[in-house]
């Protein structure tokens, strides 16, 4: 497979030079992401985010299988991020890339380990039956800030998930069909996002949501997870730039910022969505699924 | 209901299409002529490289018999000898299908194979990797009910259509060139030789109809069919393609 094309020196220098200015080349705010924009698509569970010319898509799908031996009553949940040629030619199928590995592990520690899906709730019988839920995510045009925009899939599509009703007489489980009764959401503990800082200037100069070309040239990145109730799930740091601890702080404010719009955006976003599926006002009726709490943090 | 193709629409790949029919919904890449690993060199002619990835999980033996099908067949369209040692790289993603495909009781890759020729063509196309020739092709399905005449047939149905005619007593898939040519058949379930020569006579119908030919053309509209075959809808969508890469010269 071809390499990267690696990007020219003049390129590089330019696009130092300019940061030195306070100029970003697609004239942004350091602080500033590109236009966000997610759809979701006719099923439940896919959300289609575009950041910038970026895009990604997320595709929930679930399972019934048995749980693992030594977690009895939790369901199985997976995120499986593989790249493909479609977003670039130097992605080779089957053999992963660096920013895939990185990828896959900040998805897994800021989505899965931090609970975000509450596992138990995919427990249909103990021991025996639960949901396996798979998030799929699909890289389709790449242009950086991919772990931003996948995380905002992965979410939002988690929330825009139905799964399906099952009815448990005793040891046996019928998973009812979407026709039977009406699908339930999934229930999401929190909503943690990621905020990617990009490290210039041997940590110098910080940005938000670099495109290709800026993250050709930085030092390093900073990635912060955090939920809209400024509770943070991780922070990574890769890349040799030194960065001050005391600018962590700083760091986590500006994120928590960011996470609030994100999270505000896709609440629209999925508000605008369920108004259109409930057009006649009918899904209130179907509804088979207890009131919860739903939205509020744990702990 | 005709196909909806959208072409050019992805920023890093070469070409690209996302493909619409009958709850189908693909998006294809091509990146090309691009460098070729020195193992998959070859000294007269173009690698060509397919990657089918579902919608949900990854790749299994089904998509890997869908993509040598569709290396194939591509390859004899595609005039690998004008760009020699080069690669030509096919991503084809699937992102959605309908619900009740998998009860259908057809082969899940039979429904899917002429949505991906299609998808890929119009890829190909966008990347302006150079053809010898297109391609269209069309899903027949016969139903178990009764002899099968040609009025039985169902011509490129959608899910529902299928489960409705259930049981479906044989499957096919048709590709043809743009010449009339026959380039691909897959056939899946119990069928006689006449009725595989009928099925494959109606997709002819269907993909490239001779302007002259309007007997049987005339009928079809009556019945609610698309007016146009697949190869007037491949030439529409590359016709819109050439007039928006052409507007710089036809608005002077």
């Amino acid at each position: 497979m071809p390499q990267e094309a690696q990007i020219s020196v003049n390129e590089r220098a330019f696009i130092q030079d300019a940061l030195k200015e306070q100029l970003r080349l697609d004239g942004r705010a350091f602080d500033a992401f590109r236009p966000l924009e997610l759809t979701f698509g006719d099923e439940y569970g896919v959300a289609d985010v575009q950041l910038g010319k970026t895009r990604v898509i997320a595709r929930i799908s679930v399972d019934v299988t048995t749980p693992l031996p030594e977690r009895k009553f939790d369901g199985v949940f997976q995120i499986i991020t593989e790249f493909s040629p479609m977003a670039s030619p130097a992605f080779e199928v089957g053999r992963p890339t660096n920013a895939e590995v990185v990828l896959s592990r900040i998805l897994e520690k800021a989505i899965r380990r931090s609970n975000a899906l509450d596992t138990e709730s995919l427990c249909i019988i103990a021991g025996l039956k639960c949901f396996a839920l798979r998030a799929d995510v699909h890289v389709i045009d790449h242009d950086g800030g991919l772990i931003d925009a996948s995380c905002i899939a992965v979410m939002a599509a988690l929330q825009h998930f139905r799964r399906p009703d099952v009815l448990v007489e005793g040891e046996k489980a019928t998973v009812l069909s979407i026709r039977e009764r009406d699908p339930i959401p999934l229930s999401i503990l929190h909503q943690p996002l990621c905020v990617t800082f990009s490290y210039f200037e041997e940590g110098e100069l910080f940005l938000v949501d670099s495109n290709l070309a800026e993250e050709q040239v930085r030092d390093g990145e900073v990635i912060i997870t955090m939920n809209r109730h400024g509770e943070v799930c991780q922070i990574a740091k890769y890349g040799g730039a030194p960065v001050e601890p005391y600018a962590l702080f700083n760091l986590t404010s500006l994120a928590l910022q960011k996470v609030k719009e994100m999270s505000k955006f896709i609440q629209e976003r999925l508000d605008e969505d369920a108004k259109r599926r409930n057009a006649g006002g009918l899904l209130a009726e179907l509804s088979a699924e207890n009131d919860r709490p739903f939205d509020r943090p744990v702990g | 209901m005709a196909p909806e193709a959208i072409l050019s629409h992805l920023h890093r790949a070469d070409g690209s299409a996302t493909y619409t029919h009958n709850g189908y919904c693909i998006i294809g890449a091509v990146n090309g002529p691009i460098e070729v690993l020195r193992r998959d060199e070859m000294p007269e002619e173009a690698t060509v490289e397919v990657n089918v990835r579902p919608a949900v999980g990854v790749g299994s033996p089904k998509e890997r018999h869908l993509e040598t099908l569709l290396h194939s067949t591509l390859r004899s369209i595609i005039l690998t000898r004008s760009i020699p040692r080069t690669l030509v790289q096919i991503t084809l993603q699937v992102r959605s299908l309908p619900d009740e495909e998998s009860s259908t009781g057809v082969s899940p890759s039979l429904l899917l194979l002429p949505h991906l020729l299609h998808t890929s063509l119009l890829a190909l196309l966008s990347a302006s990797i150079p053809l010898s020739t297109t391609l269209t092709a069309v899903l027949i399905a016969l139903p178990s009910t009764n002899t099968a005449t040609a009025s039985t047939q169902l011509l490129s149905p959608t899910a529902q259509e299928l489960l409705r005619a259930k049981p479906i007593r044989s499957a096919h898939v048709f590709a043809f060139s743009g010449e009339g040519k026959l380039l691909l058949n897959e056939s899946d379930g119990t069928f006689s030789y006449e009725e595989w020569d009928e099925a494959a006579e109606a997709a002819q119908e269907v993909c490239c109809k001779e302007d002259g030919g309007v007997g049987l053309g005339e009928g079809m509209e009556v019945d609610g069919r698309e007016g146009q075959n697949l190869d007037d809808w491949l030439r529409s969508v590359v016709r819109t393609k050439v007039g928006h890469e052409q507007r710089w010269k036809s608005t002077s």
